[in-house]
């Protein structure tokens, strides 16, 4: 059904098509490119992008320390409602990346993120799902 | 000084982010200080492995893979250091740089090579993140198919570091021939 469309088009988004498309990286932060719809994860002091359309969910938590926590969760095979389940044969073999969790000391950048994240997760949610609805 | 290259504002990266510091390549090998003081790292010549360079954004990134596994990595070289440090390369190591990719397609499904003690992710090929597996304090088999990997938190580093990973998990499907039983656990 629609369903199905629409995770056509999510797979075949790309963040971006070179290096130098990404913007100047910022000190070891999560960054969130609203144009190119990606979340950039700082992981081993790279800039490692990632399309908010492989993205399933979003949080934030906080401890007594006052250090901050946000954990991001992949979309992965065999998960409901999962936009990648009608091409997972075409990456038979594939490992997924699930989940990653940082620490932060900033909470207001964090809760940020989080709020970016799944505002810019909709909007693109959204739009391929009606433009799925259109092609059909 | 005739004998190598000094460069500025080089950070080496890891587990916590990055530091700027600053590098020497010269006859002897490798050399790199951490601005203000602090960490440093020498790399013997006879112990230098393998060299490459990866085009990352705004800037170069050159890899040292060292005899006992270990991989440095030096952020902040200019197009014509690449060049430059390619043929010092040649000529004092006997080394061709080995040119690596980095993936920015954003995508999450892809492969992973294990190398030494460095565990790489790579999305069609081209590597999305790379992070040493000395790092990992421990790794877990959460149901069959996914493996988590939890970094071990380092409070020394923080200053200059805002946000540091703590967990990655891998989805490693039934369809997936290359790891089979335990040694799903690296």
């Amino acid at each position: 059904g629609d369903n199905r469309n629409a995770a056509k088009t999510s797979t075949d988004l790309v963040a971006y098509k070179s290096v130098n498309d990404l913007p100047p990286p910022r000190d070891s932060m999560i960054q969130v490119d609203q144009k190119n719809e990606a979340v950039l994860l700082p992981i081993y002091g790279s800039i490692v992008p990632f399309h908010v359309a492989t993205i399933r969910t979003v949080s934030s938590q906080q401890d007594t320390n006052r250090n901050c926590y946000v954990r991001i969760i992949f979309n992965v095979p065999g998960t409901p409602f999962n936009p990648h389940d009608s091409n997972t044969s075409k990456f038979q073999g594939a490992i997924y990346l699930k989940e990653v969790a940082f620490r932060s000391k900033d909470s207001r950048h964090i809760s940020e993120v989080v709020q970016q994240i799944k505002t810019l997760r909709r909007q693109v949610m959204a739009r391929e799902s009606e433009r799925a609805e259109r092609a059909t | 000084m005739t004998d190598g290259h000094l460069f500025n504002n080089i950070s080496l990266g890891g587990r916590g982010g990055s530091n700027p510091g600053q590098i020497k390549i010269f006859s002897g090998g490798i050399s790199w200080r951490r601005q203000g003081g602090g960490k440093a790292v020498e790399v013997d010549k006879s112990d230098i492995v393998g060299v490459t360079w990866m085009k990352v954004p705004r800037t170069n990134q050159l890899g040292i893979r060292t005899k006992d596994g270990l991989n440095y990595k030096f952020t902040g070289f200019r197009d014509q250091d690449v060049t430059s440090l390619t043929s010092f390369f040649q000529n004092t190591c006997g080394i061709t740089p080995e040119e690596k990719q980095l993936s920015v397609s954003g995508r999450n499904w892809g492969e992973v090579d294990l190398s030494g003690n460095m565990l790489t992710y790579l999305v069609g090929s081209k590597q999305a993140f790379e992070v040493s597996l000395a790092d990992v304090s421990q790794t877990q088999l959460q149901g069959k198919n996914d493996v988590i990997l939890e970094f071990h938190v380092d409070d020394t580093t923080g200053a200059n570091e805002k946000d540091s990973v703590m967990e990655i998990t891998f989805h490693v499907p039934n369809s997936n021939t290359q790891f089979v039983g335990d040694e799903n656990r690296p």
